[in-house]
Parts: C-alpha cells; sequence; structure tokens
C-alpha cells in the first residue's frame, strides 16, 4: 500500500488538497506534484486539507516553503485545516503557524478567502 | 539494534521501530510518535547527506533503554557532516529563498532532550536522547 496519496478537486476558486498517509522525504514528490498542478493551473487560492494527514516530516514543511513565495505573490496563499494533534503538534514546534493561516474545518480555511484582508501569514 | 538500507522507502521502517520502543520506554502515544519523527529525520539526513542519496548502503540505529532515558543512535559510514551549530531558524528568510531542506535537524532539536553528532571509526554517529519518567535499565539489540 502507498505510503501517500494526494488527490484536489475545486471549490468555489480554491484548490483544495486532500493528503492522505505520511509526508516524509520518501513520498513528498507525490505532494509537491500536487501543489504544482495547482499552480499550473493558475489557482493560487490553495487549502491543505490534513484530515487523513497523519505525519509530516520537514519534507513536507520544505515543499510548503518551496512555493509560498511564489503563491503569495501571485495573489494566493497556502492555508491549512483539520490538521490532527500530532501534525498540528509539528507545525507549531517550528513555528509554522505563525507563516500560515491554520484553520479547524476545511469550510472555514475556504471562507477565509473571501476576507477583505490581503493574504499573507497570520497578523497575529 | 536495526540496520536497514539507505533507501528512503526504508524511512518507515525505521519510524515504526522507533515509534514502537519509544511506546515500550513508556512515551505516550503522542511523544512516541515525535521520538519517531526526530530519528525519520535524522535517517532521511544520512541518507540525503552523509550517503548523497546512494541507497546501496546501511543505516544503523541502536536503541538503549536506561533507567530515565531512551538513547537512540543513527549510525553510518557515509561521509563526515557539518556538526556546526546551525542558526536561528529564521522561516520567512527560508520561504524569500525558497529553502526547503535544513527544517529536519531543527525539528529534532525541539523534539529530543539532546542531539549530539561526533565522528568515530564506525562513521558518523548521530545520537538523540529522550528523557523519561523511572523505568527499568536495559539495551534494546
Amino acid at each position: 500500500m502507498s505510503e501517500l496519496s494526494v488527490s484536489s478537486r475545486e471549490l468555489e476558486g480554491v484548490t483544495l488538497v486532500y493528503p492522505s498517509g505520511f509526508i516524509n522525504a520518501h513520498t513528498v514528490r507525490v505532494f509537491e506534484d500536487e501543489l504544482q498542478k495547482a499552480m499550473g493551473g493558475g489557482c493560487y487560492r490553495i487549502v491543505v486539507s490534513g484530515q487523513d494527514l497523519r505525519y509530516v516530516a520537514s519534507a513536507g514543511l520544505g515543499a510548503l516553503m518551496g512555493v509560498i513565495e511564489e503563491v503569495r505573490s501571485n495573489g494566493g496563499d497556502i492555508r491549512i485545516a483539520e490538521l490532527n494533534e500530532t501534525v498540528l503538534n509539528i507545525f507549531e514546534m517550528l513555528g509554522f503557524n505563525h507563516l500560515y493561516r491554520i484553520f479547524g474545518s476545511e469550510q472555514e480555511a475556504i471562507l477565509s478567502f473571501r476576507e477583505k484582508a490581503p493574504t499573507g501569514a497570520p497578523t497575529a | 539494534m536495526l540496520q536497514v538500507p539507505s533507501g528512503t522507502e526504508f524511512l518507515a521502517t525505521i519510524r515504526d521501530a522507533t515509534k514502537r520502543m519509544a511506546e515500550l520506554a513508556g512515551c505516550d502515544a503522542t511523544v512516541a510518535a515525535q521520538v519517531a519523527l526526530a530519528v525519520d529525520e535524522a535517517a532521511t539526513n544520512v541518507i540525503k547527506h552523509a550517503y548523497r542519496g546512494a541507497s546501496d548502503r546501511r543505516v544503523e540505529l541502536r536503541f538503549l533503554l536506561a533507567t530515565d532515558e531512551l538513547r537512540v543512535e543513527i549510525v553510518d559510514d557515509g561521509s563526515p557532516v557539518d556538526t556546526r551549530s546551525l542558526p536561528e531558524l529564521d522561516l520567512k528568510r527560508y520561504a524569500s529563498e525558497k529553502r526547503r531542506g535544513g527544517l529536519g535537524v531543527h525539528l529534532m532539536g525541539r523534539i529530543m532532550d539532546a542531539v549530539t553528532f561526533r565522528r568515530t571509526a564506525r562513521g558518523n554517529v548521530c545520537c538523540m536522547v529522550k528523557r523519561l519518567g523511572a523505568g527499568e535499565a536495559r539495551e534494546a539489540r
């Protein structure tokens, strides 16, 4: 069985990316390809929905870091939703919760793109 | 002791074994998962840097369960690695430079209570320690 599968769909102008399994050095390419697919299609409003994401190593965090500047410079953002406690702890350990907006639900993340505030890192 | 080939497909084996060892040492599920992540990161660094991506080498793990700590050694016979102290993590700079690597060592340092690197006759040894509650001292081989 594959350690990681990633699917995506578009909803209300936002690309929702669903990594399922583990993101580490062995599987990160699959995740990166899905992010690149969204960007290649001109979609820079991306929500990574982590409901089935069991584990993320630094390779996964690095994948986000590798594209966030390009995404934001195109007026978009990568927002994170529905992380389990383990994955949320990993984000917080490195301070990624200050660089990315993290939401409890996918719906909140999608709605956040309707806000009039500029995209980018959390202000609080 | 656990010895696996240096292909990234074996990181899952390393992770699962470490998680189990941490649980046997008395760590709860969350801490065990974090220790497994730290070891995953260390093994990834061995593959990427000491072995420069070669998948035909070996990564060796030793687990020592002591009274109040779990000690994990990751040993490789690859190229010497730069063990100088890392600068403080600057995420904004990371993002602006589109950097992807280098985060693993920071994670290791935040998860484990001690992380040391040394060069021995065996090669590179990364030793990580997680402090625990009271327990029996034994060496796991």
